[in-house]
C-alpha cells in the first residue's frame, strides 16, 4: 500500500511538472511557435522605432520622423523574392484599398522595407513597387543603406532575415502598426487583409473622435 | 562507472559551443541527432545513480510507469517548434536542454524500460510512432515557417525524418509481432 502511494506522488509530481513546463514554455498554451510569442511580445513592450535612414524609390533620403503625426502601416521585403513578399504586397495593396482615401498620406502612410539594401536601389524599388500600384507617395518603398541600422531595426522588431546561399531570404512575414509617435503598436497576421484594414480605419476614426 | 564517464564524455562534448552550434544549425540534426544524442548521454550516465540510489528509483519508479511518463513529456516538449527556436535564441531554454535530455529523459527512461514488459515496450513504441506522424504531418504539410531559424524547406526535410522514423518503427513492431526469437535460439 505504501508503495503504492509513493508510485502515486511520482504520477502527480512528474504530472505537475508536465503542466508547468508546457504552460510557460507556451505562455500558458498559447504560443506553440517563436512568432506567435514573439508577436505578442512585441505588442507588450511597443519598441520605440529606431533612427535609422531611408532610401526611397525616388531617390530621397529620411528617417522615421518625415512620418511624425501619422500612423505607418509596415511590412520587411526583398524585390528579388518570388514566394511570400509577393502576396504579403499583394495583401498589403487589398488593405490599401480599403482604407479611405482621405486619410491616405495624411493620417496614415505606408512603408515597404527592404531588407536587401545591395540590390533593391531605387530603380529597382521604384520598378517593383508599380507592380502593386503604389504611388511612390502615400505607400512608399524604401531600403535602409547602413547594415547596422538596418540590423537594429530588424532586432528591435523580431525580423529574422535568413539568407538561403542562393541569394534569397527566408524570413517571417507581418504587418506592423507604428503609431503618430514612433511606437510599434501592433502587429497583425498579413493573412487576414480585412482585419487589418478594419483595425486600420477603427484607429484612425477613433482619433479623430477625441 | 565507466558508462557513466562515457555518457558525461559524450555529453560534454555535445556541450562544446561549436558543435553544438554546429548540430544546430541543421534542423534535422538539432531535433533528430543531437536531441538523442543528449538522451543517450543520460541513459549511460544513469548507471551510476541507478547504483547509488536504488531504493529512490525503486520507491518512486516502482513499476517504470512514472519515468516513462516524464520522459515522454520531455521528448514532447522537445518536438514543438519553439522549444527548437528558442534553444537557439535564450540561453536558459538551451541549458535546459542540455539537462533536461539527459538527466529528465535519459535517465528515468533506463530505470523504467526494464522494469516494463514486452506489451509496455511495444505501447511505448506505438505511441511514439503515432506522435511521430502526427509531427511529420505538422512540419511537412505547413506552409508557413514554423521555426523562425530554419528555412521552410529544412522543416520539410525534418518532417521527413519523422516520418522515416515512424516507418522504421512500424518495421520492428510488426517484426516483433510476427517473429518469434526463441525459435531461432
Amino acid at each position: 500500500m505504501i508503495k503504492n502511494r509513493q508510485t502515486l506522488y511520482s504520477y502527480l509530481t512528474v504530472l505537475l511538472f508536465g503542466f508547468v513546463l508546457f504552460f510557460v514554455g507556451t505562455d500558458g498554451f498559447t504560443a506553440y511557435t517563436a512568432e506567435t510569442a514573439r508577436v505578442t511580445k512585441l505588442i507588450e513592450t511597443q519598441p520605440e522605432f529606431p533612427e535609422v535612414t531611408f532610401e526611397d524609390s525616388e531617390g530621397r533620403t529620411y528617417s522615421i520622423s518625415e512620418f511624425e503625426d501619422k500612423y505607418v502601416f509596415i511590412t520587411f521585403i526583398y524585390t528579388g523574392c518570388t514566394t511570400v513578399c509577393i502576396q504579403l504586397e499583394e495583401n498589403m495593396a487589398q488593405v490599401y484599398d480599403q482604407v479611405p482615401s482621405e486619410y491616405m498620406g495624411k493620417e496614415i502612410v505606408f512603408l515597404s522595407i527592404s531588407f536587401d539594401p545591395t540590390r533593391d536601389d531605387p530603380a529597382t524599388l521604384n520598378r517593383y513597387k508599380n507592380n502593386f500600384n503604389s504611388d511612390g507617395e502615400t505607400w512608399r518603398m524604401a531600403r535602409i543603406n547602413d547594415q547596422s541600422e538596418l540590423d537594429s531595426l530588424l532586432e528591435e522588431f523580431g525580423v529574422i532575415v535568413i539568407p538561403d546561399g542562393n541569394g534569397n531570404f527566408g524570413h517571417n512575414s507581418a504587418f506592423y502598426l507604428v503609431d503618430r509617435q514612433g511606437a510599434l503598436v501592433d502587429v497583425m497576421d498579413y493573412t487576414e487583409v480585412d482585419a487589418a484594414a478594419n483595425k486600420l480605419v477603427t484607429i484612425i476614426e477613433a482619433d479623430k473622435g477625441e | 562507472m565507466s558508462q557513466f564517464i562515457s555518457g558525461l564524455v559524450l555529453l560534454i562534448v555535445l556541450m562544446i559551443p561549436p558543435v553544438a552550434r554546429l548540430m544546430e544549425s541543421v534542423m534535422i540534426i538539432h531535433m533528430h541527432m543531437q536531441m538523442p544524442l543528449l538522451v543517450i548521454a543520460g541513459y549511460f550516465m544513469a548507471r551510476l545513480f541507478m547504483d547509488r540510489f536504488p531504493s529512490f528509483f525503486e520507491k518512486y519508479n516502482q513499476n517504470g510507469l512514472p519515468g516513462i511518463l516524464l520522459f515522454t513529456i520531455i521528448m514532447v516538449y522537445w518536438m514543438l517548434p519553439r522549444t527548437m527556436d528558442e534553444a537557439l535564441t535564450v540561453q536558459t531554454v538551451e541549458a535546459f536542454k542540455f539537462i533536461s535530455l539527459p538527466f529528465l529523459a535519459g535517465v528515468p527512461l533506463r530505470d523504467s524500460w526494464k522494469k516494463l514488459s514486452k506489451v509496455g515496450r511495444n505501447n511505448l513504441i506505438t505511441l511514439f510512432t503515432v506522435m511521430f506522424l502526427g509531427f511529420g504531418w505538422l512540419y511537412i504539410q505547413s506552409n508557413s515557417q514554423l521555426c523562425n531559424n530554419y528555412l521552410v524547406i529544412d522543416q520539410i526535410i525534418l518532417g521527413w525524418g519523422f516520418i522515416t522514423m515512424a516507418i522504421s518503427m512500424v518495421i520492428y513492431l510488426v517484426y516483433s509481432l510476427i517473429v518469434d526469437p526463441s525459435k531461432y535460439e
